[in-house]
């Protein structure tokens, strides 16, 4: 499915940290990596950021430039089943999670040369984006 | 299934009207109603004009400060409301949902603005006017203000005075349009939760016998309205008669010109969204399209082209890029004009008419409509059609084309797409619409700029926010003084 508009590319990015989100809460209470609990907690809460920064950045960074349509930009390249953080071992949870980090990346990435039009936005997805990098060293680091 | 009812808001409190006349309101995709309104009556007017007049005395006491620190509460309560307002919007109006939101931003961004009353209300003084005399002239709220508003920004347009008024000191009376009701109820709901004194804002739902109400009602001292050039007329004219402040803004017929030397790549989106943003009904949406010279055939194919990826539907979905048309009534006058165009011997490039959204049989969907070799006597090029209508009117020379901007009835807007500093000096220097763009598609004034036409657009002399709207809402009293 193609995203089109300024709403549909936020709106995604919203379901998208809502999810990882989610998946990292879980880890965080799984016996497998009780050891990075405090890691995984920290992963949750720059979920909560980036969509509360997200949500800002659609409430108000809005102009007549927004109703200009975005052109070839496909949700399914970064669709990822949700990951089952409670019933997953160590090697799994850390293979979703770079798989997780790396989708976030391109998108945000992608996401911001296709919105380029609106400056704002684009560094509002280049600083979400900024954190999910920050992620993927420390899960290199486990 | 009982479905929700729109209430007045009166003296702080949420009140059934007396009135015995009931509106549905529709959802314009899918053609079904999805709440009431009581249509009010001259005396829910009455009670609402009776409590902003008692609440006015302590409300104009109340520092200016004060009162800008309840403009800044509203503004957070809107932010924390901010998607649920623009869901009712797009569900009770039709337009997409991002054009939702950036009406929500609007509406804040004159909230915003209205807190810098204690700088933008201030008055002056001189001293010595003559030896041992000084004058100082202080701006004084009023009394109550009432606002008669539109459909089509039915969030936005109300907020372009209502914010101003109380943070001057005045108490207000909004009506908002009895079709989109469920907005402003919406808001008013965030408003109750700011906690302002009781009567400072007051809301009557209905239709003309609100209006006629609101008038003639002898304690109103002054009425803003948007909408169209007919009724805007009679509200000047009645406001007039009963010694009233009047800003009366009217319809449009907005000339979007294109240079042979503009820069078609990077202009055209912004152009598309110019003529089909809000399915083409707002008084700032491109209606004449009018290339000059040799660049004409080139740029109606590449519009034609765009246009048709437009995808029409469910404003509520992030896939759509245009929504329906406001209501049945406005649905078929556009369908009228098409009919006219076609009548009157112009060219339709692209017919929107049998625009069918799968899942929605039952929406007022009208789809890009695009004519060609429009002429400027047709009806199609000098009235407001209101919706998602192109009209191509070929002009040979930038002089052709201001006259045909300056030759329309109405005198809201006018843009020029060009590379050439000289076609633009001109254009703007020469183009009687009060609010022009260059390289821009819609010429929307900010909060911190007035928003109003002239000519038939627009009728009073101050118009919409700005910093002039606070001369609407004060009276500037000059003291002169001398002591012994």
């Amino acid at each position: 499915m193609p995203i089109t508009s300024f709403g549909g590319l936020l709106n995604f990015a919203e379901k998208m940290e809502k999810q990882d989100m989610a998946f990292y809460e879980s880890v965080a209470t799984n016996p497998e990596m009780k050891d990075f609990s405090d890691l995984f907690h920290e992963f949750a809460k720059d979920g909560k950021k980036n969509i509360t920064h997200i949500l800002r950045t659609r409430r108000e960074n809005v102009t007549e430039m927004i109703l200009e349509p975005i052109s070839d930009f496909f949700r399914e390249p970064f669709v990822l089943e949700a990951g089952d953080g409670k019933n997953m071992d160590r090697a799994q949870i850390l293979d979703y999670s770079q798989k997780m980090e790396a989708r976030a990346i391109a998108y945000y990435t992608q996401g911001a040369v296709k919105i380029k039009a609106l400056p704002e936005v684009s560094q509002a997805l280049k600083l979400a984006g900024k954190k999910r990098i920050a992620h993927t060293k420390k899960l290199s680091g486990i | 299934m009982t479905l929700p009812i729109m209430k007045n808001y009166i003296n702080g409190e949420w009140v059934e009207s007396n009135g015995t006349q009931i509106g549905d309101i529709t959802n314009p995709a899918t053609g079904k109603t999805i709440a009431q309104v009581v249509m009010g009556t001259a005396d829910d007017v009455e009670k609402a004009v009776q409590a902003a007049r008692e609440a006015f005395l302590q409300w104009r006491q109340t520092p200016p400060l004060t009162r800008a620190r309840y403009i800044f509460r509203i503004k957070d309560v809107f932010e924390e409301n901010f998607e649920e307002i623009a869901q009712t919007l797009t569900m009770e109006n039709g337009k997409i949902i991002d054009e939702a939101r950036a009406e929500v931003r609007r509406m804040i961004e004159n909230v915003e603005h209205a807190t810098a009353a204690t700088t933008l209300m201030s008055g002056y003084t001189l001293e010595d006017i003559a030896t041992g005399i000084d004058c100082a002239g202080h701006r004084q709220p009023m009394g109550v203000f009432a606002g008669i508003v539109p459909y089509n920004f039915p969030a936005m347009v109300p907020w372009w005075f209502l914010p101003y008024a109380i943070v001057s000191g005045n108490t207000y009376v909004l009506k908002p349009s009895e079709q989109v009701p469920m907005t402003q109820t919406k808001i008013f709901e965030c408003l109750d939760e700011v906690g302002l004194p009781d009567g400072v804002v007051n809301m009557v739902h209905g239709s003309k016998d609100v209006v006629n109400a609101i008038l003639d009602h002898p304690d109103i001292q002054g009425v803003s309205f948007v909408g169209s050039t007919a009724t805007a007329k009679h509200i000047y004219k009645r406001c007039g008669e009963t010694g009233k402040r009047v800003q009366a803004l009217g319809g449009a017929k907005n000339v979007v010109g294109i240079m042979p030397d503009a820069n078609l790549d990077a202009g055209l989106p912004s152009l598309v969204t110019s003529f089909y943003g809000v399915a083409g009904q707002r008084c700032l949406a491109g209606s004449i399209l009018a290339p000059v010279g040799n660049i004409a055939d080139k740029l109606v194919d590449k519009f034609l082209a765009l246009a048709k990826k437009i995808k029409v539907g469910d404003g509520l979905s992030d896939q759509t890029a245009m929504g329906p048309m406001a209501g049945k009534i406005h649905l078929d006058r556009v369908l009228g004009y098409i009919e006219k165009g076609i009548e009157e011997g112009a060219t339709l490039v692209l017919d929107g008419r049998d625009c069918k959204v799968e899942g929605y049989p039952d929406g007022y969907f009208v789809g890009p409509t695009i004519f060609d070799n429009v002429t400027p006597d047709m009806t199609i090029a000098r009235e407001e059609i209101f919706g998602p209508v192109v009209c191509v009117v070929r002009c040979k020379t930038i002089e052709d084309l201001i006259q045909l901007v300056n030759t329309r009835d109405f005198a809201n807007a006018a843009c020029l797409y060009t590379d050439s500093g000289a076609a633009a000096r001109k254009f703007k220097y020469e183009a009687l619409p009060s609010m022009v763009g260059i390289n821009i598609g819609i010429a929307a004034p900010m909060s911190f700029f007035p928003f109003g036409g002239s000519g038939n657009s627009m009728f009073g002399d101050i118009k919409a926010h700005g910093q002039e709207i606070f001369h609407f809402f004060t009276d500037t009293k000059v003291v002169i003084e001398r002591w012994f």
